[in-house]
């Protein structure tokens, strides 16, 4: 967000050094530019917000026939007190901790490794791409042929290493393949994260390591007082677009264990409430929460990060 | 950095750990794929098929080439969904490459009133889930008789995609030099020609960047498609697949191999346009 305000300022000052004919026809450039996709957000982002926001707050669940009538905040207040909801957030804060541990210890451990010079490194950072490039139901795919408890690799492999002596049903326990389908997750966003880190540690003037080194410090004080303080910006923006999709969880939950309650997201509850039970108010009074609690949690990492910068 | 023997091996060891993280799950898809069920069965199973055969693909790419006339039918849907995933990437890559750089060109060198407004509306609806907009999607898609239709998808996708599309452009043409726009309207071009011959040039590196970014995101879509397209006329390859999970659970060479078929558009434009990708995502190399 600072780049964007330095940016703006940048524009602002710029003069109008061109005046009648040819600033007119920059205005009207400007809107026609702008038109198409001011329209369509307002089509179909503002005014189904609006609308859905009208739907929460009124009585709309159509598998008891179609009612339709005002009932204020009671959805928001009945939709959080329902247990299988309370079940799925649970699962969600599950699937997040697990996102943004590995995300975070992952993400460090690899971007500190692709910020140096070594030969293949073009190829490994194209490799390392990749995950993120593949479709969320094809990742769930493929990792269902890691986990499977009759014939996965892991298994596998674990048994020919002596490590397990019988295979193990991987998704018989809640926690078990909450932890594992988190994993499958990170797989697909793992990426974004080590791209992110890397920029920011691209950004840190080498001669603060050479300077430092003289004076003696270790690559571990090193990466305490120089590394980790200035790649602070770079943290808030992993984290805030870690939990932002991590929070979004669906795909690969859906066609890992389906809709079972057992590994049920909150995304996954409000599609099943909403398009399954048809109980179109509750569903998108839930949906809200999870907009508020998105936007609570991204604004509250950059705030606590910035705090913590001074 | 100085570097000891020791993070030497400790480096190696990350790269190596983060190859076969990447790469890994793709390698164990390929050899399911080329596996017979039986083989998979077995216990260990061969990681690597001793006699790799290529029924999975056959039965998905070629039609009527399972006997079963039944579950050839199905399965012959696969290709008629990868078609519906090229088409509507197509179509969408190109209505967002177009509603895009030109908003984004113009929130950052064209002067007009409410500009910074009109920035900040779109924008500032990046954070919103998808999900708070499903429901009165559903219904606006109904009423405008937009459901099950590649021109639904491709608005829908552009107003989920076009926020991200609009800022990550608006912030690539801050860093385009701006002298040649200036010097061509200095030699007489009018506002729009400038844009035409001088800038879009200028944005090549961006639309490549930006193409594939949108593409990635289009092609691996579920949840909308799942919603929006829901019979075979526009129904996605990753909506497909997910019904197959469901069918064929005791045939998972046939899944696995239209996961691989699934993964290769996505994985050739990773592996070719991954330089434009890094650069619009984290920063150019310069």
């Amino acid at each position: 967000m600072q780049a964007l305000e330095k940016k703006q300022d940048l524009a602002a000052q710029k003069p109008a050094r061109r005046i009648g004919k040819a600033q007119r026809e920059e205005r009207i450039l400007g809107y026609l530019f702008v038109l198409p996709v001011v329209i369509v957000i307002l089509v179909l982002v503002y005014y189904p917000l609006a609308k859905g926001f009208s739907m929460s707050l009124h009585s709309l669940n159509f598998a008891m026939g179609p009612s339709d009538h005002f009932v204020g905040f009671k959805n928001y207040l009945h939709v959080i007190q329902d247990p299988d909801t309370i079940a799925t957030a649970i699962h969600t804060l599950g699937y997040l901790a697990v996102a943004i541990f590995v995300e975070l210890v992952g993400g460090l451990v690899f971007a500190l490794t692709l910020n140096s010079h070594f030969r293949g490194r073009g190829i490994v950072l194209a490799l390392t791409i990749l995950p993120w490039a593949l479709p969320g139901i094809v990742s769930g795919v493929l990792w269902s042929r890691i986990f499977h408890p009759d014939n996965g690799v892991l298994n596998n492999v674990l048994y020919r290493l002596g490590i397990i002596q019988d295979y193990q049903l991987w998704f018989s326990k809640p926690l078990y393949s909450i932890f594992f389908i988190g994993l499958v997750f990170v797989w697909s966003s793992l990426p974004l994260t080590i791209l992110t880190l890397l920029a920011g540690l691209q950004t840190i003037p080498s001669e603060l390591y050479d300077a430092s080194a003289v004076d003696g410090a270790g690559p571990v004080y090193q990466f305490r007082f120089i590394t980790l303080p200035l790649l602070r910006p770079a943290l808030a923006v992993a984290l805030t677009i870690g939990t932002v999709n991590a929070l979004g969880i669906f795909d690969q939950i859906y066609v890992l264990n389906g809709t079972a309650l057992g590994t049920r997201s909150i995304t996954l509850q409000i599609y099943l409430m909403t398009f399954a039970q048809l109980r179109f108010g509750e569903g998108t009074a839930l949906a809200f929460w999870l907009t508020l609690v998105t936007l609570a949690f991204s604004v509250g990492y950059i705030r606590s990060l910035r705090s913590a910068r001074g | 950095m100085k570097q000891s023997p020791a993070f030497k091996y400790l480096r190696y060891i990350a790269i190596l750990v983060l190859l076969i993280w990447s790469v890994g799950p793709i390698f164990v898809g390929l050899s399911t794929s080329l596996s017979t069920q039986a083989e998979i069965n077995k216990v260990p199973a061969p990681l690597w098929p001793p006699h790799p055969n290529f029924k999975g693909y056959q039965a998905l790419l070629v039609p009527n080439s399972v006997g079963n006339a039944n579950i050839s039918s199905e399965v012959s849907a696969f290709g008629k969904s990868m078609r519906n995933t090229l088409v509507a990437t197509a179509m969408t890559v190109i209505t967002v490459l177009f509603v895009c750089i030109l908003a984004g060109y113009a929130f950052n060198r064209l002067q007009f009133p409410g500009r910074r407004f009109l920035f900040f509306f779109i924008i500032v609806t990046l954070p919103i889930p998808a999900f708070a907009l499903l429901a009165p999607l559903f219904r606006i898609m109904s009423d405008l008789k937009l459901m099950d239709t590649y021109q639904g998808l491709v608005l829908i996708y552009l107003s989920a995609i076009g926020p991200l599309a609009v800022w990550l452009f608006y912030n690539y043409t801050a860093d385009l030099p701006q002298e040649p726009e200036e010097a061509a309207m200095v030699d007489g071009c009018n506002r729009f020609q400038a844009f035409i011959y001088i800038v879009v040039p200028q944005m090549v590196p961006g639309i490549a960047a930006l193409t594939a970014i949108v593409m990635l995101s289009v092609w691996g879509q579920f949840l909308l498609p799942l919603l929006f397209a829901p019979t075979l006329a526009t129904k996605p390859v990753t909506v497909l697949i997910t019904e197959f999970v469901g069918k064929y659970n005791a045939n998972v060479p046939l899944i696995s191999a239209a996961g691989m078929i699934a993964l290769i558009p996505p994985a050739i434009v990773a592996l070719f346009l991954n330089r434009y990708i890094r650069g619009m995502l984290s920063g150019w190399d310069r």
